[in-house]
């Protein structure tokens, strides 16, 4: 996957190239609203993470070139302004997710994973990692051809583990992406656990191999 | 009490003390006068019967001094001085006592000496007082009726501009749009007091614009750093060559900055709801949005062991989803934060209230600033800022959001 980040704040910007990079993806950026129209003029990109607040202008200037342009760069907003209208008003002008400062890196990726697949529109609606075949359309999970039933919490959680997979995830990241950061969890994350142990439980039982591990309680990463 | 009440009565005392230290000085004015007077016709009248008696050489019979009272005593003294006095005057006509005035003095016939005594009825004098004093309380009780009215009417129609700024104050909101419509009256002060109090308001709404969006601003530029310190806290973790004691000091950083990163979102949301904000206002069925939280909470309640129990009426409300979302939030975490384990959380809905009651130790809470921002239990850690919002949002919906302590529960009650 071919990306571009157009964030002028360097240290964030650093550390979401290296995240996206380490994966395979080509990962390129931009500090400013020029450099970033200079860039998409040029080349075609799969997914564009965009700043609103550039030093040269509103991001959503991004969002209209591309529109003129007839570019279909799927665009993941990423904004310090948690404004209802400034979600609705990027929505509209073509962006396709809306993250807001601070995110984590994990759920980042996990959603321009889920634009980019909406907006690559695979004729076959399924993600395949090794043995396990999610079918997103009818959220279903297959492991060797054995259907296995999940829960919701649990299928999203095993979306979230292949879309971040090879890296550790807190379980800071994990709860906010099941349960939405409004929720407050008084930092109390054990009742993860319980549904890690439950959906490591029905894929092992599904003789697929153990790819989720505990980190040192921070977290779990979901082994490559 | 009210300004013409107070005018009214300090006006009238000081009219009625005037009138009635003027009505004695003027009664005794008006007597002195009428005295003199007498008198004078007194003298007069002596001076008559002097020229009388050296005309005819003879004293004068009383038939000629018409209903005057004349008493001629003979007397040895030379010398007598002219003494006024009152008296009695007997009215022969109508044969009654009288006040009267007297005179006496010496005249000399044929080198006798008679002590003459004249005396006439003061009753023309008196009734003359008698009319001036009822004329002068007419017009006093005239003069108070008028002042009364005059006070009363013209005074509430005088300071009606007042009222009308008064009442512009007192619907005075700092966080609305619209400005103070005071008008331009013809009283130069109350003009004045408008033109103050319109530039004042504005002031406080320009410094409460200020500080709403240093608010917003401040926590705006704050959650590009948040951003930076999670991104690279999600980064470190990568590190698989970090110790337990590394990682341990990692949680603690995720906490304080989920913690500040929640800190910041909810003042912002007060900033927002403050600013009226957010207006997406829809139909919501409340018994179905807080049956949906309980299965969000569930992982929640069902680590601490806490046995929830609802009865949810149906009940529709028009509010904004997001924010009915932050309410709910709110209090279920609340009513989660403070339970104690094993204990309960009722929820009751019906059309004209909700009420969440949960367990907790039986504390004591400051119903006076609870809501307030900041303000917190000792050992809770929490941002401090759940139920202002909680208010805040309440009071948007124009609800009333009440706290109160049954047994061993910690209620709060909103009243739609």
């Amino acid at each position: 996957m071919k990306l571009l980040v157009i964030e002028d704040e360097q240290a964030l910007r650093e550390n979401i190239t290296t995240y996206f990079n380490e994966d395979g993806n080509i990962c390129e950026s931009s500090v400013n609203l020029a450099g970033a129209i200079d860039k998409l003029s040029s080349y075609n990109y799969d997914c564009v993470l965009l700043d609103i607040g550039l030093p040269d202008g509103e991001g959503f200037e991004v969002l209209n070139f591309l529109k003129k342009a007839m570019k279909d760069e799927a665009v993941l907003i990423i904004s310090a302004r948690n404004s209802l209208d400034d979600k609705i008003k990027g929505l509209n002008i073509g962006a396709d997710d809306y993250l807001t400062k601070p995110f984590h890196l994990a759920e980042l990726k996990a959603r321009v994973a889920s634009v980019y697949r909406r907006k690559a529109a695979n004729s076959n609606n399924n993600i395949i990692f090794n043995e396990i075949t999610i079918n997103l359309q009818g959220r279903t999970v297959e492991v060797n051809n054995t259907p296995i039933i999940l829960t919701r919490k649990e299928y999203d959680m095993l979306l979230y583990f292949i879309a971040n997979k090879g890296k550790v995830i807190s379980k800071n990241a994990i709860a906010e992406h099941l349960w939405g950061d409004e929720m407050d969890m008084h930092n109390n994350f054990d009742f993860i656990y319980t549904h890690i142990k439950n959906l490591r439980k029905k894929l092992l039982d599904a003789q697929c191999k153990d790819y989720i591990g505990s980190v040192y309680g921070i977290g779990y990463k979901f082994k490559a | 009490m009210k300004l013409s009440v107070h005018y009214n009565k300090a006006s009238i005392i000081i009219t009625v003390s005037v009138l009635f230290v003027g009505a004695i000085i003027y009664f005794f004015t008006i007597n002195y006068i009428a005295r003199k007077q007498l008198d004078l016709n007194l003298i007069e009248e002596i001076d008559g019967i002097r020229d009388y008696v050296r005309v005819n050489n003879k004293l004068p019979k009383q038939v000629d001094f018409d209903e005057d009272l004349v008493i001629f005593i003979k007397t040895d003294k030379q010398k007598f001085d002219k003494r006024f006095f009152d008296t009695i005057y007997n009215n022969p006509k109508e044969k009654k006592k009288e006040e009267g005035r007297g005179v006496m003095s010496i005249i000399t016939l044929n080198g006798n000496n008679y002590l003459t005594t004249l005396i006439v009825s003061r009753a023309d004098t008196e009734y003359l007082v008698q009319i001036i004093g009822l004329i002068t309380l007419c017009l006093s009780i005239g003069l108070l009726l008028t002042l009364f009215i005059t006070n009363r009417y013209i005074l509430n129609g005088l300071w009606k501009p007042f009222y009308k700024t008064l009442a512009e104050l007192k619907s005075f909101n700092i966080s609305d749009d619209k400005s103070l419509n005071l008008k331009s009256t013809k009283v130069d002060e109350f003009n004045e007091l408008n033109d103050t109090v319109q530039l004042m308001s504005l002031n406080v709404k320009k410094d409460f614009q200020n500080l709403k969006e240093f608010t917003e601003n401040a926590s705006h530029e704050m959650q590009t750093p948040l951003a930076v310190i999670t991104s690279k806290l999600d980064t470190l973790i990568q590190d698989e060559t970090l110790k337990t004691d590394q990682y341990e000091q990692i949680n603690d950083i995720y906490a304080a900055t989920n913690k500040l990163s929640r800190l910041n979102q909810s003042l912002l949301l007060l900033v927002k709801i403050e600013n009226n904000l957010i207006a997406d206002v829809e139909l919501l069925r409340l018994d179905i949005l807080i049956d949906e939280k309980i299965k969000q909470f569930y992982e929640l309640t069902n680590d601490k062991q806490i046995k929830v129990e609802a009865h949810l009426a149906a009940k529709e409300i028009s509010a904004s989803k997001y924010l009915i979302d932050i309410l709910l939030n709110n209090l279920f975490s609340n009513a989660i934060r403070h339970n104690i384990s094993g204990g309960e959380l009722i929820i009751i809905l019906t059309s004209d209230n909700l009420l969440f009651k949960n367990d907790g130790l039986p504390q004591i809470l400051d119903r006076n600033n609870m809501f307030d921002r900041f303000k917190k239990g000792s050992k809770s850690d929490g941002t401090g800022l759940g139920l202002a919002l909680v208010k805040n949002i309440c009071t948007l919906n124009n609800w009333t959001i009440s706290y109160f302590s049954e047994t061993s529960f910690h209620v709060f009650k909103i009243e739609f």
